[in-house]
């Protein structure tokens, strides 16, 4: 029997196109999980209010910020679970090698990060829609966009959420190496956290979201959530690379 | 015999012996093509090389020729080939089986000669 | 040609040597039963075959390649074994149709109606399945994919008899009609041995034997007899196996290269001489201890 030359490209893509199908359940839950990051929104971001003589006021702030942050998290627990076992020999059922497993694992996430960035902004529009018309609104003021200003939150927002995504692959790819990484990693964020919060004046925390969040050409930002990002995903095939294919 | 009779057979000789007699009761005639080792395998069950083993038994005695690029045939003069190999193999097993019987019964040669004799004019009488 | 080439092929985990140096080939379209006992170290070897495991020292060639994570070795092998694990979220269905887009030999129709016949439910995840349905669905992957290198291990386990009938027709029709390089793994020689041409005999990570299953069947001769016959008859022979029988009488197994007047000699101590299944010679070969399992009890 003759043997058949393949081309990494088109397995990455059959990989890819796999995932795509039989990862269903992951945009399932996306949808969950920003109908449940509505609901919490409702409470509102902010406050205020005041009163004179016979006038009273109250402001209310409502943003779509909390929908995002859900869908960090989600896009970071998605990663590390494609990471587990189960997901990686999956792939190796049918032709792959670690290379192209990763390619394409990456390029799921890519493509659920703008999916999920895409959301994030459509949703927002439906929460604001559903507030107009549940709460008591004497008058709404809304930010209003321009193209350019939506487009660039949408990437933005699949930008943040491709950065969480990485850092879930990579804390994945380490727990499959050894599961002792399921402990010491939490440990080591959350003691950092706190240690650097117990001398009253926190700034860890502070400064990574500052290098990402306080940056004011989007440019910049992309560029350095893309180096972070790629540098998150080399490690992990790095890493792995140390790894038996499948047990 | 030095392996003992009732062991069983390999599979390349029980298919080398279908296939002669295939060729005894003329089922497969002079100058026909026999089975090809493939076709064995399906019809015995069995890895194409143990058939084709088989075939190559018979290849040996001369049973079955070679057509190159054609297959296997079979020898004119196959049955003969057949019936004198059988001959000297059953008869001979058969033979010495009976001679060892009769040395452990006591029995003398020449009573055993007049035996098989009368045997055998029995059997002709009764065929005829 | 040469599919699988090893020499001195070791794999170790810590200090226990699983794999220790072998070496050996398996030619071009062959069937080759590899057969050992349970933990014989079939399952790691076919595992480094098939690109899953790093081998510790030695060398593996797969297609003249080294096939640890390897396109090329990938792409023309298929390893089906029971732990083979499908995405959970593709129907049996859609999984076939998956497998047809990487094969390029796949054989769709086959596939079909393989899975018509075992009556698989198209619309059935792979999780849901019964053990012996997932080997069932596994073969019929494996058959159907016509890879150059099909491995299969243990391809059987859970299977009913007649399925199992089925499976090995099927594969051995599939062989005939398009001839591959099969690698089956079984520690029940008795099941598959028609259907080989090789067999790779290990034990405990050592190769014990590599040769045809024809040579196998003439591997060796047992004797049996009045217990001090046999003793008397095997004093200077390396016996493979030994065991006593019962009422006086015991049962040797010696290699089958006993000159003519040895088994002459045999006859005349009024020893009989049998033939072995390759079956026996395995478990006999494989054995830890030359009396079997009956050494276990005997105490005295």
């Amino acid at each position: 029997m003759y043997l058949t030359e393949v081309k990494s490209w088109d397995i990455v893509k059959k990989q890819y196109r796999y995932k795509l199908k039989s990862y269903f359940g992951v945009f399932t839950s996306l949808v969950f999980i920003q109908l449940l990051a509505i609901f919490f929104s409702f409470n509102g971001t902010g406050m205020s209010g005041g009163a004179s003589n016979s006038i009273s006021y109250e402001v209310n702030y409502y943003s779509g910020d909390i929908i995002l942050v859900f869908m960090m998290i989600w896009a970071f627990i998605t990663a590390i679970i494609i990471t587990t076992k189960a997901y990686r020999y999956d792939d190796f059922s049918f032709i792959t090698n670690r290379s192209i497993s990763h390619f394409s694992n990456i390029l799921f996430l890519l493509s659920v990060s703008i999916f999920a960035g895409i959301s994030v902004y459509l949703s927002t529009h439906l929460f604001q829609v559903l507030v107009f018309y549940l709460k008591d609104n004497f008058s709404i003021i809304k930010d209003t966009l321009s193209v350019t200003t939506w487009l660039t939150g949408i990437s933005a927002s699949t930008l943040y959420i491709f950065l969480f995504a990485s850092a879930g692959y990579f804390i994945g790819v380490l727990i499959q190496l050894h599961r002792g990484f399921a402990f010491i990693i939490p440990t080591f964020l959350f003691g950092g956290l706190i240690m650097d919060g117990l001398g009253g004046n926190p700034t860890l925390f502070m400064n990574v979201s500052k290098f990402f969040g306080a940056e004011t050409s989007f440019f910049l930002f992309a560029v350095k959530v893309l180096v972070v990002s790629i540098v998150l995903l080399l490690s992990s095939i790095g890493i792995s690379n140390r790894m038996e294919v499948r047990k | 015999m030095l392996i003992n009779a009732d062991s069983m057979k390999p599979i390349y000789v029980q298919i080398s012996e279908w296939l002669e007699n295939e060729i005894l009761n003329e089922t497969i005639q002079a100058d026909e093509k026999v089975y090809s080792q493939y076709q064995l395998a399906e019809m015995f069950n069995v890895n194409p090389a143990t058939a084709g083993k088989g075939i190559n038994l018979l290849a040996d005695d001369n049973v079955l020729y070679k057509k190159r690029g054609l297959g296997m045939f079979v020898a004119a003069d196959a049955r003969e080939i057949i019936l004198r190999k059988r001959k000297n193999s059953k008869l001979n097993t058969l033979v010495n089986e009976l001679a060892r019987e009769a040395v452990q019964l006591q029995v003398e040669v020449d009573e055993l000669v007049t035996m098989i004799k009368d045997t055998h004019q029995k059997i002709k009488e009764e065929q005829a | 040609m040469n599919v699988v080439v090893c020499n001195n092929l070791t794999k170790q985990y810590g200090r226990s040597k699983v794999i220790h140096s072998m070496s050996f080939q398996l030619a071009e379209n062959k069937i080759t039963g590899l057969i050992g006992r349970n933990g014989a170290g079939k399952t790691t070897l076919l595992k480094i075959i098939a690109g899953y495991l790093h081998h510790s020292s030695g060398d593996v060639q797969v297609f003249s390649e080294n096939p640890f994570n390897n396109l090329k070795v990938s792409a023309n092998t298929i390893f089906i074994d029971n732990e083979m694990s499908f995405s959970q979220g593709l129907t049996l269905k859609e999984l076939l149709e998956t497998a047809g887009s990487f094969y390029q030999n796949w054989d769709h129709d086959l596939a079909l109606r393989l899975f018509d016949y075992f009556s698989l439910d198209p619309k059935q995840f792979h999780g849901n399945l019964s053990k012996g349905m997932q080997s069932t669905f596994n073969s019929i992957i494996g058959l159907a994919a016509r890879c150059p290198l099909t491995i299969m291990d243990e391809p059987t386990s859970g299977m009913d008899s007649g399925t199992r009938k089925d499976f090995y027709r099927a594969l051995l029709k599939e062989y005939i009609a398009h001839p591959r390089t099969i690698i089956l793994s079984s520690h029940l020689l008795d099941e598959v041995e028609d259907l080989l041409e090789d067999v790779l005999l290990i034990k405990s990570g050592e190769k014990c034997l590599h040769l045809s299953i024809d040579s196998l069947r003439d591997y060796a001769i047992g004797v049996r007899g009045k217990t001090e016959k046999v003793q008397e008859w095997i004093d200077r022979i390396e016996t493979i196996h030994l065991q006593d029988i019962g009422a006086n009488l015991s049962y040797a197994v010696v290699k089958n290269d006993r000159s003519i007047k040895e088994l002459e000699d045999a006859r005349q101590l009024g020893l009989e001489i049998t033939s072995v299944s390759a079956e026996d010679i395995c478990s006999y070969l494989t054995s830890k201890t030359k009396g079997g399992i009956d050494h276990v009890f005997n105490r005295g």
